[in-house]
């Protein structure tokens, strides 16, 4: 614009200024000053009406889509909600696959040790080496462990199937989770629209950012480790690193 | 089973510092696997400092991100205690970066382990540290 600023008027133009002036005719004095710098103006004027005609249809755009409304107020508080009945569902069937599993350790640790009970008195049998006192010692051993062994595995093979139907949570949740996803990827074309429309490249800042992190550089799981430089990928890198700083 | 001596105490007072309760209980389980059977809970950094104050506690098991008080603060926060900076902590944490593994290192961690871990790491972990501790 620096050698447009120096358009000279002709001294028509600026005979018919002054006489405008003179004739207290400030309006037609203005529209003549404009008309003489109409080469910058009409540029710019036709550009600032092109941004505007541009903001405008967004603007109205986004009163029309009703969606981005919908997403907002139903959809994210839904998913929310879907969310919540994830962790709900994982944590139960935790706690049901443990129940099963700590009330089968003491019955596993009660048949072992019934075992070794038997155990020495049956070594002395296999080798011969046992007297009537000890065989009838060792019946009454062997008859009792094979009533607990019989009992219990009923009970194992009961509370086995409690594991088993407490891992039903993974068919309703991924479910769940398929339609969070399915919603999360909708908001992102939305947002990618609202960029778009806003004249913001989405690509342009599609550098491979890492994910914010919190305080303490909390960020949880890592679930791309191949791809990143900064994590550990297992226990072995985590002490391999602590072994190199003298651990 | 942690020192050929058999020299570790079994009875000592463990302290298992995570926010999701199925975690507490996997770790009390392995724990107890071990033989340990003087085992308390709490679910973040705020809840255990003060138990710790006053538990006569012998050994801290720690998640770092929790809600609250985060488990490096909280070990921080241990040694910095002349009543409690003694007490072995063990972080068993989803944590994975290394600029965090050497945070905790520096703070004074006894040992690290990630999530997801097997029982044999953390068998092999308390092994370690006691071994060290003699």
């Amino acid at each position: 614009m620096s050698t447009k600023t120096n358009v000279h008027i002709s001294l028509e133009q600026a005979k018919l200024l002054v006489e405008y002036i003179e004739s207290d005719q400030q309006t037609k004095a203005n529209e003549l000053i404009a008309e003489i710098q109409s080469p910058i103006n009409s540029e710019l004027f036709e550009e600032i009406g092109k941004l505007t005609r541009q903001l405008h249809d967004s603007l109205n755009n986004f009163q029309i889509d009703e969606r981005l409304n919908d997403l907002a107020t139903a959809d994210i508080p839904d998913a929310k909600e879907r969310l919540n009945f994830v962790i709900s569902h994982t944590e139960e069937a935790a706690n049901k696959t443990m129940d099963a599993v700590e009330a089968i350790f003491p019955v596993v640790d009660g048949i072992q040790k019934q075992i070794s009970t038997v155990n020495p008195l049956w070594q002395k049998l296999m080798h011969n080496d046992l007297d009537v006192v000890e065989f009838k010692a060792l019946c009454q051993d062997i008859d009792v462990l094979l009533k607990t062994t019989e009992k219990e595995s009923s009970k194992i093979h009961r509370l086995m199937t409690d594991v088993l139907m407490a891992q039903d949570f993974q068919d309703l949740t991924g479910q769940v989770i398929r339609k969070v996803i399915d919603l999360v990827r909708e908001v992102e074309e939305s947002l990618i629209y609202m960029l778009t429309a806003f004249g913001m490249s989405s690509e342009k800042n599609k550098s491979d950012q890492l994910p914010k992190v919190g305080e303490n550089l909390v960020e949880g799981p890592i679930i791309n480790s191949e791809n990143r430089q900064d994590v550990v990928s297992g226990q072995d890198d985590v002490d391999d690193l602590l072994s190199s700083l003298g651990f | 089973m942690f020192s050929p001596e058999g020299a570790l105490d079994k009875n000592m007072k463990v302290l298992v510092v995570d926010d999701f309760s199925t975690m507490r209980r996997i770790i009390k389980n392995l724990l107890r696997d071990l033989g340990f059977t003087n085992i308390s809970e709490a679910d973040d950094g705020n809840t255990a400092l003060p138990m710790l104050k006053d538990g006569n506690f012998d050994f801290v098991v720690t998640d770092w991100n929790m809600p609250g008080m985060q488990g490096i603060d909280l070990l921080k926060a241990i040694r910095a205690d002349s009543n409690l900076s003694h007490i072995p902590v063990l972080m068993v944490t989803a944590e994975a970066k290394k600029e965090q593994i050497i945070m905790a290192a520096q703070a004074g961690v006894n040992g690290y382990i990630v999530k997801p871990f097997t029982a044999a790491t953390l068998n092999t972990k308390l092994d370690k540290i006691f071994e060290r501790l003699g």
